[in-house]
């Protein structure tokens, strides 16, 4: 409960960032975020490029499925489009960066609006299942057209920014760090106004939702076409760091990953996705680092594999189990303990 | 047209829907007695398998033990999974229900690939050699036996949900838990049994599914496909479990002879997708009406 | 089968991770050692293979080493497990290489060879080979710094091919395949080849990746009546059903797979159904005493259990960075990918030691030569069913 946050007018009163403590927090974090390609290895470059591409994605699936309460299981297959669509015009029609990745998002956006139909038919699971079967569909389509490079797929060359050109991790960095940042900003932003009211309304009950004049269908199809966006965007990106895009890339287990990495990090909160995308894509390292600290390390490297499909799924149950809201609880209750801290007596 | 030819793909065809049938049993089992969606029976599936391997290969015991001794071992570990999973969940929404299972799926997968690696393996013959004969059609005895294990599994738990008061049971707490504990069935008990069951139904298409196909830890993909026939059959229906595999089989094999081997699983998803949209709760499905 | 994979997979990592966690004590020599990396997946689907392909590539590594290293360099190898996943694969890349300075590099898959290829290109320090036997690899102008251990898998069909036109000339040959990359890889070349052979494909069978049942396959397969099946893109299911229901419907043809499959461990899994299996290898299987192979004695002596042919493949591509390196650097010439690659280029008829039959010369990015051999399931062997056939 912060204190001496008082607010005068309802556009201060509707900021984002109100108190002097959290603009402190955001200038260190953007400090820290500044500085750290310049002090960081390659390989830590690569595993944050990573670790953004994931923010991104998983930020789109939370306004999906955290806010909207649309359980989706395809958010994989609208980053295969968003992908595809990028390494298409990159290589067929060299366009510039920032117009591939727009339309990236806006494939992906009318492949969400395709799925997001049957919403108002079924609901729930059967929803989920749905989105199942979309992955499936997207994935014969990449894998037997030739306009999409058939089961080989396709290679990009570097992407150009600004005359540059990106292929270092080190300058990835500097276009996948904002425009996930931006988008991060964008959710935040949404869940401000109306439409973003509208998903949470729909997501607690969407009958009450519709008897209080929220046009079910409208606002579902636009929940489905923004995380979509967003998972091209994220596809986009995706498709300039790892340069090759093929059928396999986008596995349904992606979908999955980045489900896990929302309810993990808790669903239905800002802080809640980027916390869990950035655990669930670093669990895989600290595991490796885990098992070479310990004393029979060296003899433990081959059960990585196994041990780390294990892990995924315990994180799912356990979290599920014991903290249904996820790290971003932990961490509410971590910063409660030091608000209060002075006061128990 | 080649009419011998599409007798002999349709029947063969039936007969594989025969084997997603058993595995949707097991699926409808679970959904019948607890409302979870058990979208980890392939890899029950896979555990049971694997189960049967260790005890007929590696331990060598004889056929007629080591298929109790698996059946039994997957028995327990069913009333595990639901013991330390599913109990603690009651009451919370669907949706992380489901998520658990995608959890204990990979937790399978894992688990599989530790003890046993991820190599594939064969498993030992099961049925006579000999193909059997429809006419001019022939049909793999592997895929015959499984059908009529299948088929006499079924029709035994149908007569066991309408006669048997254990089955009687599993429905009312089914559909209504409060009012079955006031009518003094344990319940717990009651979810308990139908988890061992399911995965006991679930490791015996394990076991004829790895007969046929040898055995990895990839054989859960199996799953996506008996989830189609869930939802085509009705997620609470043994007849739908039945119906629905049998025309998911023949539609598959239909499709993998006259467009191709790729098709079969786009045009299993079309299928989920049209149903989906025109007849939600499946053929036999019971319709849900959802209350303020 | 025993539980020697599994502990021999244990011993070659202890190797392996104690090799890289006592090399940072060994800075002040580390400039001198020519590093060899390797994405190698050790555990997951393709452990089988990765396991093996460790110890080769270890295992001549240490025979180098124990003769003196190249012009008295060692070569050092590290390798890091990535399960067979492409992430995981890039990520020990760039692991790897921040670490060391390393000049050859082992992949575990055509996708990571094709996605890490433009990054070689970029830094042009590396050259490199892997497990990948794809075709589209097989391009000087587009990888100009890999190359494949072996034929690539249009040039094993070739083989093949050329094998059947010359038994049975205009016979009837199926091709069944799994929906991969792998497995479409070399259909459409190796139906135009086989035309020129004179022989006729009269079905391709794709069957669906992770399926269980293959018997409406079977069926068509049957009414196609071919004299000779061709698997492609497997590695054990669902070869053993197919040949199983085939005999069970009265089907004569004869069964062959290519690489992958032809492991001798692999086809004995098989049982009844496996004999008479054909299929083309590029290399001798370990147990072959035919012929005098000073390699494959060096490789009896210090395995007395049987090692697979990822073992040998592992090894073979040790050999072949190891005579890359040493002309490298008799010409001295700095240890980067074009030079490296020029230097192996200019192998011909080069003797590996019996593990390939002939000597051997790299044509393109690949070694097309090879030979077909046929699964003796009484002897538990893989005998030789023709001569070795060169591209």
């Amino acid at each position: 409960m912060r204190i001496g946050t008082l607010k005068e007018t309802y556009i201060a009163d509707a900021a984002l960032f109100d108190s002097r403590t959290q603009k402190v927090w955001l200038a260190l974090a953007a400090g820290v975020l500044l500085l750290f390609p310049f002090m960081a290895t390659d390989y830590w470059l690569y595993l944050a490029c990573l670790v953004s591409i994931n923010v991104a994605s998983a930020c789109g699936l939370n306004i999906l499925t955290g806010y909207t309460g649309l359980v989706s299981l395809g958010q994989a297959a609208f980053m295969g489009l968003g992908a595809y669509t990028v390494a298409i015009l990159e290589l067929r029609v060299g366009s510039p960066l920032v117009l591939n990745l727009l339309a990236g998002g806006f494939v992906a956006m009318l492949g969400g609006l395709v799925v997001g139909i049957p919403s108002l038919r079924v609901k729930g699971l059967y929803l989920a299942i749905a989105t199942i079967a979309a992955s499936f569909i997207a994935h014969f389509l990449f894998a037997n057209s030739a306009f999409t490079g058939g089961t080989g797929g396709l290679t990009l060359p570097p992407a150009k920014f600004l005359g540059l050109v990106l292929d270092t991790s080190f300058r990835l960095y500097w276009v996948i760090v904002p425009v996930t940042v931006l988008m991060l900003l964008g959710a935040a932003n949404l869940f401000r106004t109306r439409v973003g009211r509208a998903f949470i309304a729909i997501r607690d009950r969407d009958i009450s939702a519709e008897v209080l004049g929220i046009a079910l269908l409208r606002y579902k199809l636009l929940s489905f076409g923004l995380s979509s966006f967003y998972a091209g965007v994220a596809g986009g990106l995706w498709a300039y760091f790892f340069r090759v895009v093929t059928p396999e890339s986008f596995p349904l287990s992606m979908s999955i990953f980045f489900l896990a990495a929302i309810i993990v990090g808790g669903m239905g909160s800002m802080l809640g996705a980027i916390l869990g995308a950035v655990f669930m894509t670093m669990v895989p390292e600290l595991l490796k680092l885990g098992v070479a600290l310990l004393p029979h390390g060296a003899e433990l490297t081959v059960f990585l594999s196994p041990v780390r499909t294990m892990v995924f799924g315990l994180l799912i149950i356990g979290f599920l189990v014991f903290e249904p809201h996820g790290l971003a609880e932990v961490w509410r209750r971590v910063r409660r303990f030091f608000h209060l801290w002075p006061f128990r007596n | 047209m080649d009419w011998a030819y599409l007798f002999e793909i349709s029947l063969t065809g039936i007969a594989s829907g025969g084997l997603y049938a058993l595995a949707a049993l097991a699926f409808v089992m679970v959904y019948k007695a607890t409302k979870v969606v058990n979208i980890a029976i392939g890899e029950m599936l896979m555990i049971g398998a694997y189960l049967f391997f260790t005890c007929a290969v590696t331990f060598a015991l004889p056929l007629w033990l080591a298929l109790p001794a698996s059946l039994l071992a997957a028995g327990a570990l069913g009333a595990l999974i639901e013991r330390t999973m599913i109990r603690p969940l009651l009451g919370e929404p669907p949706i992380s229900v489901f998520m658990v299972m995608v959890g204990l799926s990979s937790v399978l997968v894992g688990l599989v690939e530790l003890i046993w690696t991820a190599d594939q393996r064969r498993l030992p013959e099961l049925v006579p050699n000999t193909p059997i004969m429809v006419g001019e059609a022939f049909l793999a005895p592997k895929v015959f036996y499984g059908a009529l294990t299948a088929s006499v599994l079924i029709a035994v738990v149908l007569l066991v949900f309408r006669f048997w008061r254990g089955g009687v049971a599993l429905r009312a707490t089914a559909s209504d838990p409060a009012a079955a504990y006031s009518m003094g069935i344990n319940v717990p008990r009651v979810f308990s049994l139908a988890w061992v069951a399911s995965a006991m139904i679930a490791a015996v298409s394990g076991i004829i599914v790895g007969s046929i196909g040898g055995i990895s830890s990839s054989m859960g993909v199996f799953g996506l496909s008996v989830l189609v026939v869930v939802i085509v059959g009705g997620l609470d229906s043994v007849l739908g479990a039945l119906v629905g595999g049998l025309m998911i089989g023949l539609i598959e094999a239909l499709a993998g002879a006259y467009l191709g081997g790729e098709y079969k699983l786009l045009v299993t998803f079309i299928v989920l997708v049209m149903v989906l949209m025109i007849r939600p709760y499946g053929l036999f499905g019971t319709h849900e009406i959802e209350r303020l | 089968m025993k539980s020697s994979p599994v502990s021999q997979g244990r011993r070659a990592l202890l190797l392996a991770a104690g090799a890289t966690l006592v090399t940072p004590l060994v800075q002040a020599q580390a400039a001198e050692d020519i590093v060899i990396g390797g994405s190698i997946p050790m555990t997951g689907v393709f452990a089988f293979a990765g396991v093996g392909i460790n110890a080769g590539i270890a295992d001549y590594v240490k025979i180098v080493n124990d003769g003196g290293g190249i012009k008295g360099r060692k070569l050092r190898y590290v390798p890091e497990d990535t399960g067979y996943k492409v992430d995981v694969s890039v990520a020990a890349f760039k692991k790897i290489t921040s670490q060391n300075k390393v000049n050859l590099y082992y992949g575990d898959s055509t996708a990571f060879s094709k996605t890490i290829n433009p990054e070689l290109d970029r830094t042009g320090n590396i050259l490199m080979a892997g497990a990948s036997f794809a075709t589209e690899l097989n391009d000087p102008v587009k990888y100009p710094n890999q190359f494949l251990v072996g034929p690539d898998y249009t040039e094993m069909f070739g083989i093949l091919l050329r094998h059947i036109a010359k038994e049975k000339p205009g016979a009837k040959v199926a091709f069944v395949y799994s929906d991969s990359e792998f497995g479409r890889d070399p259909i459409d070349s190796s139906e135009a080849l086989a035309k020129k052979l004179g022989l006729t494909v009269p079905v391709k069978i794709m069957t669906p990746a992770g399926s269980v049942d293959v018997s409406g396959e079977v069926i068509k397969l049957r009414r196609a009546a071919p004299d000779y099946t061709i698997f492609h893109g497997y590695i054990l299911a669902p070869i053993p059903e197919f040949i199983t229901q085939g005999k069970q419907q009265g089907m004569t043809t004869k069964w062959m797979g290519t690489f992958w499959t032809m492991d001798s461990s692999t086809v004995m899994k098989m049982g009844e159904a496996g004999d008479g299996f054909m299929g083309v290898m590029p290399y001798r299987y370990y147990y072959d005493t035919a012929a005098k192979s000073p390699m494959l004695e060096k490789i009896r002596q210090l395995h007395p259990d049987y090692q697979s042919t990822a073992y040998i493949q592992g090894f073979l591509t040790a050999m072949l960075f190891t005579e890359a390196a040493k002309r490298t650097l008799n010409a001295n010439k700095e240890l980067n990918g074009k030079n490296l690659k020029a230097a192996l280029d200019s192998i011909k008829d080069f003797d590996t030691g019996g593990l390939i039959g002939v000597p051997i010369t790299i044509k393109g990015n690949s070694i097309p030569v090879g030979r077909v051999y046929k699964a003796d399931m009484k002897a538990q062997k893989m005998v030789a069913a023709s001569d070795w056939i060169a591209l």
